[in-house]
């Protein structure tokens, strides 16, 4: 079955339009108020009108976390874990359903992704972000006592952010370890969900609301819809008095809206759009055992999330023997074909410009080769310079470079990932690539896994969304 | 040249072209389409592509047109690289597979920029004309000789039928817009200036040095540059401070022209420009105590391309028209694009753009595939047109434009299909709810435009 019949089935079996529901500070709210329709796939949806008095919290209350300890917050973030269990959890196989209506992901790999979901709720993962973003714990929790080399004294205290989290559309699910980071820097959090997936977030708060729904956890989480650019809403509350933290997981036009509204007080940690690569050396291409292995490698990097991902390799430079070379091009369209776990076989045709540049390039056949076809499958194209478009949809450029030194002068500040074959290569180029822009250096056939605790886009996130206090008695 | 396509370019001089109902063309369409694909298919070698992959041997219905039908698109399908990196014969080698006529061999070595390459290409009679994107890539759409002498004929009888002003050269012609130095628009210019131009007064041009191809593309390629991380600050420092100097010379002759426009009051005017361009000018008109109980009562207005994403007061089409006393029989509107090569003037009465019967029309589905059912009444879609005139490239292109299309007879009496005054491009349709973790360099590429 086809990504596109797999999506019309659902679509047909929803009624007209679907309703959203948003959760205000530990409350569940319905109302069919304000009717969208979704960006990518133009599903219709209504929502509630968002009551703003009651979306932002006054500041003449504590936060609801500040006097809850550390240990506590984790605990509940990981009983919350275990009930996010698509077979069990109502709330995640309705949400699914609709995520499956208005996400380009297959709904294969939506239920996938939500299934890998609990994951970031486990007591290691949790632990290990915050060990690697703090030497100390108690910060959260108590005025860390502290002396200069004056002997002057003070007190540190890692304060609870106000923050608006808007979250990827590219991600459903992705929700889950925002809400597990809000809830561990005991921040007052509004979750801004995607026209992509306005439910999952909605979901997994209620998940939480029915373990206690007086939890201060649940009662410091919000999540709403609103079109973004709307400026009856973003004006009003995006000042410093509401938020202190917008939180942007990724790039697009809602973050150029973001920025208009930046003021002092109010500051803009964004996580932005990536582009990541490949690079191979002539050991790949030496045998058809090694071309095979390398094949696969490379696949799984270029089709992960259907190469929606920032961390979906899109080019390839590859040093060795042309024979070779021409031989992994085959391999690898005809890996790019095969349904994974993050990936289907057959996914969304890429958009129009791609096509007609593609199309171009075979007509004057020469200085490129193409494999595969416009059929969802995947395509390789193998140039001697990076193509001038952003392939996408399965689209893999493999440039034949002389040496993968040269490869360098390709990466540029929008690289993140930099996958990387033989092993060895990898401590040899990571430094130049580092300076060259590139924020992540993984073994090929890697991109996806992570090691917990690493840093996200050159930053320790939860480090960046503290409000660090100081108390002085200097 | 085949019968059909003969028998309906030839009503390009007929007073009667937008008197013909639909029906009693649409068999003579398909007919004149078949002719123009079998002289094509093997000359344009993306078109003999598309036919290949689509199986389209013979074209007998509307629908077997649509896969053949170019996007808009694939005329900016050239490798940037030639741009940026100066490979005229491999953009050359683009054009050819565009072309309907064979790109002769033409010395590339001491080519230093695209204008000299344009230039050069001139000489041997193709005339390449540019859209102006604005950050992307511009299209480039190559044209023959016998596309220039269409389209001064079809311009000439588009102004008149749409604004009802005869070609008596008895105007004094104003150009006041800054418009890009293409084949297209000069050879446009010239031809309305022949045709209802006074030859007694010198055609009014602003004075600012013209805008090449290769101003528009010097942006592209530095924007380029800057994403690669090889401009240096010096390169960025230059182009702002040209810009700038740009800017300074455009804002000082428009100044020239409102002057001019007061002093030429008196006469009968032909104005010409873009809104924004139009605006201006009337602001400045204005602000020297000017308006339309100083100008002559039966003044015209030759208005191009759309408002290119200008901020203008709503207001601001009867602020022009009230400015320069143009007389509301006189409010001329076309309907074109660099992709076409003849216009569809807006009618009077009915306020609908006019389909020729040399142009043939069709509504896509908004992704362009497919071809949607049509009877009667007016139906919304993406617009895509054949333009049976064009003799240099090939005649189908799927624009960028939501249309509102009507088979049936307009109100204004004209039996044509006509389209309504709503059009939108999808582009700017999209919103501004996206957000997503995957992106380009390009967003990390501040200013320029």
């Amino acid at each position: 079955m086809t990504v596109i019949d797999e999506q019309a089935i659902s679509r047909e079996a929803k009624p007209q339009t679907i309703r959203v529901n948003h959760f205000i500070r530990g409350k569940l709210v319905t109302g069919d108020a304000v009717r969208h329709t979704s960006r990518d796939l133009g599903i219709d949806f209504t929502t509630p009108a968002i009551d703003l008095d009651a979306l932002i919290a006054s500041r003449a209350e504590m936060p609801p976390l500040f006097d809850v300890k550390l240990p506590e917050i984790v605990d509940f973030l990981v009983e919350v874990g275990q009930r996010l269990d698509p077979d069990h959890n109502p709330y995640l196989q309705e949400s699914l359903e609709f995520v499956a209506a208005t996400n380009p992901l297959p709904r294969r790999i939506i239920e996938n992704l939500f299934r890998r979901a609990r994951h970031f709720l486990h007591r290691d993962v949790l632990m290990a972000s915050l060990n690697a973003n703090f030497h100390d714990l108690r910060y959260f929790d108590e005025w860390v006592e502290r002396t200069d080399a004056r002997g002057q004294s003070g007190a540190i205290r890692a304060f609870p952010p106000r923050m608006i989290h808007m979250l990827a559309g590219n991600s459903p699910a992705g929700c889950i370890s925002s809400i597990a980071q809000g809830a561990m820097l005991k921040a007052i959090n509004v979750f801004k969900m995607p026209s992509s997936d306005p439910f999952s977030c909605v979901a997994v708060l209620r998940t939480m609301a029915d373990i206690d729904p007086e939890h201060p956890v649940v009662k410091s989480m919000s999540a709403v819809y609103w079109r973004g650019g709307d400026e009856r809403i973003e004006r009003t509350i995006y000042r410093p008095q509401y938020f202190s933290r917008i939180v942007a997981w990724g790039g697009g036009s809602a973050i150029d809206n973001v920025i208009r509204h930046l003021s002092p007080g109010l500051q803009l940690v964004s996580f932005d759009p990536k582009t990541s690569i490949s690079m191979i050396g002539p050991e790949a291409f030496r045998s058809d055992e090694a071309i095979a292995q390398v094949a696969e490698a490379a696949a799984e990097d270029v089709s992960t999330f259907n190469q929606e991902a920032c961390l979906a390799s899109r080019f390839l430079f590859v040093e060795g023997e042309r024979a070779g070379i021409e031989k992994f091009c085959a391999k690898l369209q005809e890996r790019l074909g095969v349904d994974r776990s993050m990936a289907s076989a057959i996914a969304l045709l890429p958009p129009a410009e791609l096509r007609e540049e593609v199309e171009m390039l075979r007509v004057m056949d020469d200085e490129a080769k193409v494999w595969g076809r416009f059929d969802g499958r995947g395509m390789v194209i193998l140039t001697d310079e990076p193509v001038g478009f952003h392939p996408s949809g399965k689209t893999a450029n493999v440039v034949h470079v002389k040496a993968l030194e040269d490869a360098i002068r390709h990466v540029n500040v929008a690289t993140q990932t930099v996958g990387i074959y033989p092993e060895e290569t990898k401590v040899k180029l990571r430094d130049r690539l580092a300076n060259a822009g590139a924020q992540r250096v993984v073994r090929l056939g890697s991109a996806s896994k992570h090691v917990g605790g690493a840093p996200h886009d050159a930053m320790f996130p939860l480090q960046r969304l503290v409000h660090w206090i100081s108390q002085e008695n200097a | 040249m085949g019968g059909a396509v003969e028998r309906l370019t030839s009503l390009v001089d007929s007073p009667q072209r937008f008197a013909i109902p639909y029906a009693e063309i649409r068999q003579a369409q398909i007919e004149a389409m078949n002719e123009r694909f079998q002289e094509r298919k093997e000359r344009i070698r993306l078109l003999a592509h598309r036919a290949k992959e689509a199986g389209i041997l013979e074209i007998r219905s509307r629908e077997e047109m649509v896969p053949l039908l170019f996007p808009h698109t694939a005329y900016k399908s050239y490798p940037e690289s030639c741009l940026t990196d100066k490979k005229w014969d491999r953009l050359s080698k683009w054009l050819g597979t565009v072309s309907s006529h064979p790109i002769p061999a033409i010395e590339t070595s001491d080519i230093e920029d695209i204008d000299q390459w344009i230039s050069r290409l001139e000489a041997k009679e193709h005339y390449i004309s540019c859209s102006s994107g604005t950050t992307g890539k511009s299209a480039m759409l190559i044209a023959s000789s016998a596309d220039m002498r269409w389209s001064r004929v079809d311009t000439v009888g588009v102004f008149s039928w749409g604004s009802g002003v005869l070609p008596a050269r008895d105007r004094r012609m104003f150009g006041v817009a800054p418009i890009a130095h293409v084949p297209k628009n000069t050879n446009i210019a010239e031809a309305q200036a022949a045709a209802f131009g006074d030859p007694r007064f010198e055609r009014f041009r602003l004075p600012v040095p013209p805008i090449t191809v290769g101003q528009l593309t010097k942006m592209v390629v530095l924007r380029k540059a800057i994403a690669d991380g090889t401009a240096r600050p010096g390169d960025i420092a230059d182009f702002e401070a040209t810009s700038k100097a740009r800017q300074q010379a455009l804002d000082d002759a428009m100044s020239v022209a409102a002057d001019a426009l007061i002093a030429a009051r008196a006469d009968k005017l032909y104005v010409s420009g873009l809104w924004n361009a139009l605006y201006q000018a009337a602001k400045l008109v204005r602000e020297r105590g000017y308006s339309a109980k100083d100008f002559h009562p039966d003044n015209c207005i030759y208005v191009g391309g759309g408002l290119k994403r200008a901020l203008l007061p709503p207001d601001y089409q009867q602020f022009v028209h009230e400015t320069f006393n143009i007389p509301p029989n006189r409010n001329f509107q076309n309907y074109s694009m660099q992709e076409l090569n003849s216009g569809m003037p807006r009618c009077r009465k009915g306020g609908r753009y006019h389909v020729p019967p040399w142009m043939i029309p069709f509504l896509l589905d908004k992704e362009g595939n497919t071809l949607l059912p049509h009877v009667e009444g007016e139906i919304e879609g993406r617009a895509a047109f054949f333009d049976l005139a064009l003799d240099g490239r090939w005649n189908g292109v799927i624009t960028g434009d939501k249309i509102s299309l009507d088979f049936d007879p307009c109100a204004c009496g004209a039996k044509s299909p006509s389209i309504r005054d709503n059009i939108l491009r999808y582009a700017d349709l999209e919103g501004d709810d996206k957000i997503g973790c995957a992106g380009t360099v390009d967003a990390y590429v501040r200013g320029l435009s």
